[in-house]
């Protein structure tokens, strides 16, 4: 009926951020202690970039609140055998009988020791969502921190889910956990892939329609039409995994056919490595006073350090200098007078025999579209010109390139983002108004400035915290169970860097174990929230098995679940409507979140929990008393780890380190002192405030949309072309390894070279399957792909009924994408039900035809395959996840994969 | 005045569904009723391929054919323009919902939740609303917003809280509400500052829903001589493509089938009785028969109780309320035709059974919403197959009856005439419908073509030919019944249940993202889907 304006109704302000693309605020109305209907909160709509609204996944959660088939109470499994096939005979249990049977597993695990015999964590935890889940799990942090080592590395989607590759080149290069365009002033955007319009969230969909109706030009290379390329001005069929071939012809326009002028050379020059003389063995030559690199200068004729003041670096041409060349580990080249080259002529020739016409060979797409697109990009970009961003003058370049997932990770991820970054580079469009933009860090602390975690090396780089490669700080005994630090220098060591690693390796090493390698046990318990690894992740089977073999596993669950299948207790969490929680507003964050605000915004119980379930803070308390860590948990809150320090110099809200808190008191706490630091001290409105106003913002300067105003100020440049550092890293990495005897990595070495190599990266592909499971290629002449769907990802609202209704209404949602002419030449009709096997296993949907996909390529969108979890186990919609093996062949240096495998089609029903 | 409009910009539109969301919320609409929707098109072949994302629902028509044909008054229209739907009056018979060319009205008749069964959630239990079970019911703008905001000095399409649930909740800014008459609002300004279509223009219904695909100093840049592109939808609620009708069941054919039967029968034996047979049983067998077909459509009505009296209440534009009226003198007049046996009364009532048949035919041709019954190609063959199936009944029947020698053979020459009417309006209609009908209908009535025009009308036709020469046989002259009636009663079942794909959705114009513009597409017109 239409809406019930009698009675007790009101409503309530809150956040979402079920996805990476927010936060974002709405409003929830409640009738009579129901909630009945989702709203923007217009309130925001000054303060927020998309005017307050919130994207559909936000209308899922009236029904999440009351689905019938939610989690109400805790329970405990009754059966003791674990699988697919075992019914695991949950009980319904009192909160203090789950709270006895967890603790008395915490005190057993931390009497033993919080590592096991070979150094891995005993207590593992999964979280899903890209880092969202914290904005859920309130104070659970602290309790995080307050237990000691944790094993986060079973991963649940990251590596071949994620934009991998771009998060740690990106924050290598120009602190770019994701990258985008700074699309509200951009005018040409290439974009390989990024599925904008569909995961870019309220803030990419809103500022990319205003853009489209402003006129930038978007063009779309992608193997099928996504809605993003359903948006874009031009749409380029490519094959799949061949961007990398595409972008390095882009370049070679640029460099072989455009001339220098066209260039930024100015920024080449004097805002990136360009200059750097490379000495014999391929690492820079330095000044042996300085240990700075050198450049060659055109007015004084000689090799300078690169800082050297009113200096014309020259870029290309052979020069002779003297220095010193340190490599790998101790190696060192002392020269005088030595042929070497400036880095940028190395990238000349690196990409010398990449023309179009090789391109066009690679990723058929003809040549001349390559050579127009590349023209085109130079064209726009502006050289030259500048704009004032708050009182400063900066280059204006309003070009940007942007990488979707399977682009951007996996073999050819490094390719890609380097030629991406490169790209930007070569017309000064990095890091500058209207071009390629990072939009947060993750790995580089602190986490809260891209501009505070900018320091700089003797290189004049931004250093970057990578895991030791040296004999003396190497970590040989992994410290987790994917090895983020003994294999991924880029993974770093931060709060985040265990997600980063590779992930497939934890799960791997469950059931094999490299040579040299210590053997990894399961943890003795294994915590889940908000992620189910037995749907997200590849090769599905062989995770199911293996958490099958997990002896203690807690799941924070909402429904049943195909990975709380197979936990021993369930717990009932408060959902998004019901609990309690403050989290940071503003400033940037990832995808496209561009504020000209920052703040902090408030979720807030707008209706009663539903049964026995527990606000999150309470269950994280409960869990610091069972584990007798309740001072080291309240300390933990009171340095921060839920959100905002109680303490500093000019605030103190802390909390008495030895009581237990009420779940009020503390966020009570947390907002007085979030509203001490916003308003640097002038006051200290608590919870009370944030629950009538739901959110606090301040200005945000535009100014910090931009890193390059940074370097300019700090005397930095990028790193760029030349990776000197990484080739270095590599060689070092692979000194330890080869000293332990390891040489199962050693393809991924390979990585590590000064310029990317731009290999045959679906040849690899195949090759890999051939190897692996000697099978015949041509049998599976498909390339399966996935694609992002607005509606579901990182949603786990599969179980929400409105949300399959409305994402009914979007193409690809009801089965496998196939061409459609190549369907009728196979006998396929809409509707047809077709196995799709890959060499791994087969999955079954029915088939999808559309125009808008290459005839080689098949879609299927989302992930699905569900067997457990209620509603969406009835959907019969295949995935590709189970089709997908876990190899070391697929596992690039990052230690990520791509969302790719060849496959077969078998028609295996006419529709009715 | 006021004339409440939407604009949707189809170059910002993602097809993200929010709006389809928000609007379930705000109008607690039920599962699978989407008042508001979007759809995904695409135009083109691989490699030159368009996608385009495109919102519809009601398009609150200036001149609305669910108004004019609704037999209650239910539907109505307001001073500012809003179709309006009042739930205590509505009647359920659907009629609204296969007039409407845009597929917007829905009708639930039981309580329908979305986990099923009887799982209702509290929010469902809080926002149930009985008076929507049965009737039909579609997008109201919001009105209550509307109505809220002018009583709070607010302005719809600016004031969020007077602003309809999809166009706050667009996060694309692609959907804008405003007032159509005001030169000043939002909504004239950009219908002045774009180019842009409204979807089934032909079908002149004056809808004030607008779709941008363009700038105007864009719009003189496109060619627009170009054919359109084939096009594709998808399945299911989103579907672009027309669909089959699910309004109308077998019950409605029923009516069909026996109102026309009935109401030919009326006129034949009323024509027959002028030429000297008696009258007979005649008047009370086509009573019979028109019972039957209202009875059948009788139990597809949402609301039966209300229905004998709600029916009447819109003489002045709906047909059906036309062919109450007519059943209602039709049914005394035969009574007493029968009782009397007066053959000046049968003529009378056979009269008012030409009125009730030609009513029926009208009903379908003011169907808007499905090109099989819309078409005027149809009028001749729905009154030629229903004096054609009175008159095989009496052929059938006659003999049985012991109907003198005399009449039968002037009913046959009859029929001969009217099979040839049939005929000829056959292929007319047929003609007409491969170009003015969806592909699926055109195939649907090609099923049909076998029996009714091979089966019903020639081989017919050359039966009575026969039957004209050796006249003393009964047994081929029930047949040539037998096999009329049958043919004729297929295809109106056909017609109803088995042709009437509806129109589905046009998309005029591709929009301009950069690229350019081009011809639209309209899925399953001739191209496939």
């Amino acid at each position: 009926m239409a809406r019930n304006n009698a009675g007790d109704v009101k409503n309530v302000a809150t956040y979402c951020y079920q996805c990476v693309a927010g936060p974002d605020l709405y409003n929830i109305r409640v009738e009579n202690g129901v909630a009945t209907e989702v709203e923007p909160n217009f309130d925001a709509a000054k303060v927020h970039p998309a005017g307050g609204r919130i994207c559909v996944k936000a209308y899922g959660l009236v029904q999440k609140t009351y689905n019938p088939n939610r989690i109400t109470t805790p329970m405990k499994r009754t059966n003791p055998n674990k699988g697919r096939d075992e019914d695991p005979g949950f009980v319904p249990i009192s909160w203090d009988e789950a709270l006895d049977i967890i603790g008395e597993k915490f005190r057993s695990v931390r009497a033993e020791g919080l590592r096991d015999e070979e150094g891995f964590p005993r207590l593992a935890a999964s979280f899903g969502g890209g880092g969202t889940p914290t904005s859920y799990m309130g104070s659970f942090p602290a309790f995080l921190s307050a237990w000691g080592p944790i094993d986060m590395g079973f991963g649940s989607g990251q590596g071949v889910k994620c934009y991998h590759s771009e998060h740690l080149y990106g924050e290598l290069w120009h602190r770019a956990f994701t990258v985008a365009a700074d699309t509200p002033s951009c005018e040409f955007n290439l974009s390989f892939g990024a599925n904008i319009d569909a995961s870019g969230g309220v803030c990419g969909v809103s500022r990319h329609a205003d853009a489209r109706v402003r006129g930038m030009r978007r063009v779309q290379i992608e193997p099928h039409l996504s809605i993003t390329g359903a948006n874009s001005a031009e749409w380029v069929p490519i094959k799949p995994k061949t961007d990398a071939a595409f972008m390095f012809a882009l370049i070679n326009v640029m460099l072989h056919e455009r001339s220098r002028e066209d260039l930024d050379l100015f920024f080449l020059k004097h805002h990136t490595s360009s200059p750097y003389l490379v000495g014999p063995n391929g690492y820079f030559l330095r000044d042996r006073e300085t240990k700075k690199p050198l450049v060659w200068d055109e007015m004084s004729n000689r090799a300078v350090p690169f800082d050297t003041p009113d200096i014309d670096p020259r870029l290309e041409g052979a020069v002779q200098a003297s220095g010193y060349e340190p490599g790998a580990d101790e190696e060192r080249w002392d020269y005088e007078n030595v042929d070497c080259m400036p880095s940028f002529h190395f990238l000349v020739e690196n990409v010398r025999e990449k023309t179009p016409t090789w391109a066009s060979k690679i990723c058929d797409v003809p040549e001349e579209t390559v050579r127009r697109l590349a023209n085109e990009f130079v064209d726009h970009a502006h050289v030259g010109e500048t704009v004032i961003i708050d009182g400063r003058e900066l280059p204006f370049r309003p070009v940007a390139v942007t990488l979707g997932k399977t682009v951007n990770n996996g073999w050819g991820g490094f390719d890609c983002c380097w030629a991406r970054t490169m790209l930007a580079c070569l017309v000064g469009a990095l890091e500058v108004p209207g071009g390629t933009l990072g939009t947060t860090v993750r790995l580089n602390r602190p986490a809260t400035s891209r501009q505070a975690s900018v320091q700089p090396t003797v290189d004049g780089f931004m250093d970057y915290p990578m895991n030791p490669t040296d004999a003396e700080g190497w970590n040989d005994r992994p410290a987790n169970r994917n090895a983020h630090q003994t294999l991924v220098p880029l993974a770093a060591n931060s709060a985040w860097s265990q997600a980063l690693g590779p992930t497939h390796l934890a799960w791997m090493l469950q059931s094999e174990t490299p040579d040299e390698f210590p053997e990894a046990q399961p943890p003795d318990i294994w915590i889940v929230y908000r992620t189910n690894p037995a749907i997200s992740f590849w090769d599905t089977g062989k995770i199911v098995d293996t958490i099958a073999k997990f002896p203690f596993t807690i799941c924070f669950a909402y429904t049943p679940d195909e990975t709380n299948h197979m936990a021993d207790v369930l717990l009932p969490d408060c959902t998004d409507l019901e609990g309690l929680q403050l989290i940071r507003i503003g400033g940037t964050k990832y995808v496209e979140q561009f504020w000209d605000h920052q703040g902090f915004a408030l979720r807030q119980p707008a209706v009663e929990a539903t049964g026995e379930a527990k606000d999150f803070t309470w269950i994280a308390t409960q869990f610091a008393k069972q584990a007798d860590l309740l001072a080291e948990y309240n300390n933990a809150i009171n340095q921060g780890a839920a959100g905002v320090r109680l303490q500093t110099d000019t605030y103190d809200f802390a909390l008495h380190p030895e009581r237990e808190h009420g779940v009020e008191e503390i966020w009570d706490a947390i907002c007085r002192s979030a509203s001490a630091e916003i308003s640097d001290g002038a006051d200290n409105k608590g919870l009370e405030y944030y629950k009538e106003h739901g959110f606090r913002t301040k200005p945000f300067s535009r100014l910090n949309w931009y890193l390059f105003p940074e370097l300019v100020d700090q005397g930095l440049r990028f790193e760029l072309p030349y990776q000197e550092r990484l080739y270095r890293v590599g060689k070092q990495l692979g000194n330890r390894l080869h000293e332990k005897n390891i040489h199962w990595w050693d393809k991924q070495l390979a990585e590590y070279s000064p310029l990317p190599n731009c290999d045959n990266f679906p040849a690899l592909w195949e090759n890999a399957l051939v190897d692996n499971f000697d099978i015949d290629i041509s049998d599976f002449p498909f390339w399966l792909l996935t694609s992002r769907s607005m509606q579901y990802s990182w949603g786990n609202n599969v179980d929400i009924q409105l949300i399959k209704e409305v994402a009914d209404n979007v193409a690809g949602h009801g089965g496998v994408v196939i061409n459609a002419a190549m369907a009728t030449k196979m006998g396929i009709e809409n509707g047809d039900l077709l196995e799709i096997a890959s060499p791994l296993a087969a999955t079954r949907g029915r088939a999808v035809l559309r125009e808008g996909i290459r005839p080689d390529t098949l879609l299927m969108v989302g992930q699905f395959d569900h067997w457990s979890t209620p509603l969406a186990k009835q959907f019969n919609l295949p995935s590709m996840n189970k089709l997908m093996p876990m190899l070391f062949d697929l596992t690039d240096a990052t230690g990520s994969s791509a969302d790719l495998v060849k496959a077969s089609v078998t028609l295996i029903e006419k529709t009715a | 005045m006021t004339k409440w409009t939407m604009v949707a910009d189809l170059r910002r539109c993602v097809g993200c569904q929010t709006c389809t969301a928000a609007c379930k919320h705000a109008n607690a609409t039920s599962p699978a009723v989407q008042w508001r929707r979007v759809l995904d098109f695409e135009t083109g072949n691989f490699p030159n391929v368009g996608r385009t994302f495109v919102p519809v629902g009601c398009m609150h028509c200036s001149d609305p054919p669910c108004m004019h044909v609704c037999p209650s008054t239910a539907t109505g229209q307001r001073a500012d323009g809003l179709v309006t739907i009042d739930y205590d009056i509505c009647i359920g018979c659907a009629y609204c919902a296969v007039a409407c060319p845009y597929q917007a009205r829905y009708k639930v008749d039981e309580p329908l939740f979305a986990y099923g069964g009887d799982r209702q959630m509290q929010n469902e239990m809080v926002r149930e609303d009985p008076a929507r079970l049965g009737v039909a019911q579609k997008c109201t703008f919001c009105s209550d917003k509307i109505d809220f905001g002018i009583a709070n000095a607010l302005t719809p399409g600016v004031d969020s809280e007077a602003t309809p649930a999809c166009v706050n909740s667009c996060i694309a800014d692609a959907l804008h509400f405003g007032d159509g008459d005001d030169p000043n609002s939002n909504v004239s300004q950009l219908l002045v500052e774009n180019a842009t279509f409204r979807m089934h223009e032909e079908l002149e219904t004056d809808a004030n829903f607008h779709y941008i695909w363009a700038t105007k100093a864009q719009e003189g840049l496109a060619a627009t001589d170009d054919a359109p592109q084939p096009s594709r939808g998808i399945g299911g609620v989103g579907a672009a493509a027309p669909w089959l009708q699910q309004h109308w069941d077998w019950r409605a054919a029923g009516n069909f089938i026996g109102g026309g039967t009935g109401s030919g029968l009326m006129i034949a034996g009323a024509a027959l009785s002028l030429q000297g047979a008696p009258v007979g049983n005649w008047p009370l067998i086509a009573l019979g028969f028109v019972s039957l077909g209202l009875f059948l459509v009788f139990l597809e009505t949402g609301r039966p109780l209300r229905a004998p009296i709600n029916v009447f209440l819109n003489p002045q534009t709906s047909w059906m309320t036309r062919e109450a009226m007519i059943g209602a003198i039709l049914f005394p007049l035969g009574l007493i035709t029968y009782f009397l046996g007066s053959a000046d009364l049968f003529a009378l009532a056979g009269l008012a059974g030409a009125v009730y048949l030609y009513c029926q035919a009208r009903i379908l041709t003011e169907a808007k919403g499905i090109p099989a019954w819309r078409h005027s190609a149809n009028v001749p063959v729905m009154l030629s197959t229903g004096l054609a199936e009175g008159l095989a009944v009496y052929l059938i029947a006659g003999p049985l009856l012991e109907q003198p020698e005399t009449t039968l053979q002037p009913a046959i020459a009859a029929m001969l005439v009217l099979l040839a009417l049939r005929t000829i309006a056959w292929n007319r209609y047929v003609g007409a419908m491969a170009v003015d009908a969806p592909a699926a209908t055109s195939e649907a009535l090609d099923a049909v073509h076998g029996p009714f025009h091979y089966g019903g009308n020639l081989f017919a036709m050359a039966l009575c030919g026969i039957m004209l020469i050796w006249s003393d046989l009964d047994g081929p002259t029930m047949a040539i019944g037998v096999i009329v009636l049958v043919s004729g009663w297929v295809y109106k079942y056909s017609l109803i249940t088995q042709a009437a794909f509806n129109q589905g959705f046009h998309l005029v114009r591709t929009p301009e993202k950069g690229g350019g513009t081009g011809p639209g597409g309209k899925p399953g017109w001739g191209s496939p889907d």
